[in-house]
């Protein structure tokens, strides 16, 4: 499955590393499914950024049409 | 379900039967599709549906004698329409639209002696299914009696226009045949079926005594050979017992040829009985339109007019008043069978899911339905067949479950004798949403019960588990219900006395050995509290729809209303046929737009101000815009504060008050210690009320967001703007990880947003 890319440049900072958070590929799962996504990520502890514009648009649309597989 | 569950489900909607025109016009004519196209002006479309059905509709059209009439129900509401003049200036006004396929012909021959209207139709609709018949006459044109008829009705130009269409489909015409007992003879001896019209055709001439024709398949006493139309004995000329004749014969002959059954499933041919189910009431009184000009027939205008009162005759009963089966656009049969389709996919989207879950389960349906349709047991059984085959979605019934389980929690739930007391002769049990709601009221009301009840008066605060039970979660709720009669045991099996129709309805469906009744009922035994008052105007009652079943609460809260001065005014749709609030069945949360209709529709049953006794119902109503009040405000009301004017608390309310609710009682009236909730819960928050709207919108409580600050300045994991100061984090307590900008205060943390979603982040996966 080809990655899906949801990376903008962003000011949020990872506060315990001090860190500009970076592109970086992430597995993301709900129900059984598994999608590689690329998000901005700290690349010093791994915290994932998911912006609300993506929690409640694509986001929300794959986990509903995943719940109705 | 399975094939022949869905199959006697859907022979209880009678919906799709046919409605009284069609079912009593012998060859069923679609009346109520020819009635809505001339009433639209739509003259030509009308056509179509009599091309569709009629053999000869140029000759039909302008002399059918009407039976389905008697039977239109227009007649009970005025007079019924005046299908035939219709047909008449129908046909009057145009050519023939459409022509029905003539199949690939098949062999065998066929013969019809005589050729009046049923010998014609035979021929013609024999010739239609790939067998070509003969049509022999001994008249020198075929149309037997109906030459007879006047010019001004029946032109002679149709006569020719049969005769083409005839031969267009194949029928070999032989007229001015010179028909004597030998020929007849060798006509039986040369085909393999015959059809005699006897319009048009002597039965002397036959060489064996017909016997009168069997009334289903018009055959003789001799194989191959049938018989029909024409004049019968003691019965008027009618031209469409003819047309039936000929197209029953038609079928028979083509049966006989095919060596299958005359008699199998023959019921539904000719005029027959329907199921329909039509309620005339919503209609006005009109009278037929009569023509200005007798002779002339109808203008435009006047057909027109006389059409649009045709009330297209349906059932619909249940969706009339249903807001989910409008939002659907469905009726129950046609629902029951994308139900089946949605359980029978294996691969694929279930494209039904969220309908079976929007259902509200309260039931209106089957009680208006002439046949007891039950729609709720079916969304409801289907949703436990999905939650055990897996198939259940996760996010319609998540948030309900966990604040359920909020509810029986340590935090809120609570079972006690009266203080200073060791037995309970009586239990008080607001039920969850009443606690959550209006917490005060809880308090106000145990206090009185306990003061005039006697025996005891034990308290239990938790939830009956009907969310697990409509959220199809079989095994959660016989567990919930199974600790509650256990613990209603424990205190001894005291009368349960709930304050919530919906845990009433549980308990007295799924803990039938125990005895419960309603608040209402109890209070109207008492002497009324002190502290009531009365709202200034009348007010509209509001029946919640777990009442349905419980006439005897019902009759409670009105006794009580009365005794309290308060002015109720009865709207239509109360008691068995009340409507729900968009909480039932957990619709608001399968589909929030809906809940907020069915809200919206309930209130607005009535222009007036409401009175509610079901603290969801109070809620959802007052949340739709209309001041609505709860019975318990105005009998133990609180200052001068008004009933009408509570807000609806929204859900972080309602979850905390039911933790405060228990806390304070702990306190108060036990002198117990509070119960100590986790630290999470002391952050002070503040939250704009446009946020909160937000929030609640997306389900999202303050104490989620409490959890995730406080697991962000716990552990310093949180990510932060440099240039606003402002902090984003998140936390997944369970199957849902939120998300919240906020930024520390001094006098908390100011919340700027908050979001959530289901998919697991690689590093929240433990
Ligand atoms: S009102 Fe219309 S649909 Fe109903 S029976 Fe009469 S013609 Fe038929
Ligand atoms: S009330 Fe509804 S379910 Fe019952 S027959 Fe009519 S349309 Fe069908
Ligand atoms: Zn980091």
């Amino acid at each position: 499955m080809s990655t899906f890319s949801f990376i903008e440049t962003t000011d949020w900072l990872c506060a315990g590393c001090n860190q500009p958070l970076q592109p970086t590929k992430v597995q993301v799962t709900y129900l059984n499914s598994a999608f590689d996504v690329e998000l901005m990520t700290c690349p010093a502890c791994g915290f994932t950024l998911v912006p609300e514009s993506l929690a409640v648009g694509k986001m929300l649309e794959v986990e509903q049409l995943l719940e109705d597989k | 379900m399975d094939q022949s569950q869905l199959r006697s489900l859907e022979a209880r909607c009678i919906q799709e039967e046919q409605p009284f025109c069609t079912a009593a016009c012998p060859i069923h004519v679609d009346v109520r599709a020819f009635m809505t196209a001339l009433a639209k002006g739509d003259v030509r479309e009308a056509r179509k549906v009599l091309d569709r059905t009629m053999p000869f509709p140029e000759i039909l059209g302008r002399i059918c004698d009407q039976p389905c009439r008697p039977f239109c129900k227009r007649g009970e509401i005025g007079d019924p329409l005046a299908v035939g003049r219709l047909e008449r200036f129908c046909v009057d006004a145009t050519q023939a639209v459409v022509k029905p396929p003539r199949l690939p012909a098949k062999g065998g021959k066929v013969a019809v002696l005589g050729a009046g209207l049923s010998g014609m139709t035979a021929a013609l609709d024999l010739s239609r299914k790939g067998r070509p018949a003969t049509l022999i006459t001994g008249s020198p044109a075929i149309g037997g009696s109906l030459h007879r008829l006047a010019d001004a009705l029946l032109p002679k130009e149709v006569f020719t226009e049969a005769e083409a269409t005839l031969t267009g489909y194949g029928v070999t015409i032989r007229t001015g045949s010179a028909l004597d007992r030998q020929t007849v003879a060798s006509v039986l001896d040369d085909f393999d079926a015959v059809y005699c019209d006897w319009d048009d055709f002597d039965a002397g001439l036959l060489p064996f005594a017909p016997g009168t024709p069997d009334p289903l398949t018009l055959a003789l006493d001799r194989a191959g050979c049938f018989g029909g139309g024409g004049l019968e004995a003691g019965r008027t000329f009618s031209v469409m017992h003819q047309v039936e004749n000929g197209r029953r014969a038609a079928l028979s002959v083509e049966r006989s040829l095919q060596k299958v059954s005359l008699t199998a499933q023959r019921e539904k041919e000719g005029a027959c009985a329907t199921r329909m189910y039509t309620v005339t009431s919503y209609f006005a009184p009109a009278a037929e339109i009569l023509p200005a000009d007798e002779t002339a027939g109808y203008t435009a205008e006047e057909a027109q007019r006389e059409a649009a009162r045709c009330i297209r005759c349906e059932c619909m009963e249940c969706v009339k008043q249903c807001v989910y089966l409008q939002e659907y656009k469905e009726y129950p049969k046609t629902l029951v069978r994308k139900i089946y389709n949605n359980q029978a996919i294996v691969q694929g989207t279930r494209n039904a899911n969220k309908m079976i879950n929007a259902c509200s389960l309260c039931v209106q349906c089957t009680v208006i339905c002439p046949h007891d349709f039950p729609v709720a047991e079916v969304c409801r059984t289907t949703r436990m067949e999905m939650v055990e085959t897996g198939h259940m979605p996760p996010s319609p019934h998540d948030f309900a479950l966990e604040d359920m389980r909020f509810s029986l929690s340590e935090f809120c739930s609570l079972s006690r004798h009266q203080p200073g007391t060791d037995s309970s002769a009586f239990l008080f049990y607001p039920g969850c949403q009443l606690a959550g709601s209006a917490p005060e009221a809880v308090q106000r009301t145990y206090a009185f019960l306990a003061a005039h009840l006697h025996g005891g008066v034990g308290l239990m605060l938790g939830c009956c588990g009907i969310p697990a039970h409509w959220a199809g979660q079989a095994a959660l709720f016989t567990e919930t219900m199974a600790a509650f009669t256990a613990e209603v045991a424990r205190l001894g099996n005291p009368k349960v006395i709930t304050a919530c129709s919906s845990c009433l309805s549980v308990f007295r469906a799924f803990a039938p050995e125990l005895t419960v009744t309603s608040v209402w009922e109890v209070l109207d035994t008492l002497p009324l509290p002190p502290s009531q008052i009365r709202p200034s105007a009348p007010l509209t009652i509001h029946d919640p729809c777990t009442t349905r079943e419980q006439p005897e609460l019902r009759a409670g809260v009105r006794s009580l209303c009365a005794k309290l001065g308060i002015e109720v005014v009865e709207h239509a749709f109360n008691g068995e046929i009340t409507d729900c609030c968009g909480y039932g069945g957990l619709m608001q949360f399968a589909n929030k737009g809906l809940g907020k209709k069915a809200a919206t529709h309930k209130a607005g049953r009535s222009d007036l101000d409401g009175l509610a006794y079901c603290a969801m119902c109070r809620d959802n109503l007052a949340a739709s815009g209309r001041p609505v009040a709860h019975l318990l405000d105005y009998l133990f009301a609180a200052g001068d504060q008004d009933p009408l004017a509570r807000a609806n608390p929204g859900f972080s309310q309602r979850h905390e008050n039911r933790a405060r609710l228990k806390s304070d009682l702990l306190t108060h009236l036990w002198q117990e210690e509070a119960v100590i909730r986790p630290a999470h819960t002391a952050l002070r928050l503040l939250i704009s009320q446009e946020l909160e709207a937000l929030l609640t919108s997306r389900l999202i409580l303050v104490e989620d967001l409490q959890k995730v600050i406080h697991h962000a300045e716990q552990t310093g994991r949180y990510l932060i703007n440099p240039a606003t100061k402002r902090r984003l984090a998140k936390y997944r307590p369970v199957r849902v990880t939120y998300w919240v900008e906020y930024e520390p205060t001094g006098e908390g943390y100011l919340v700027h947003n908050g979001y959530s979603h289901r998919m697991l982040l690689p590093e929240d996966a433990q």
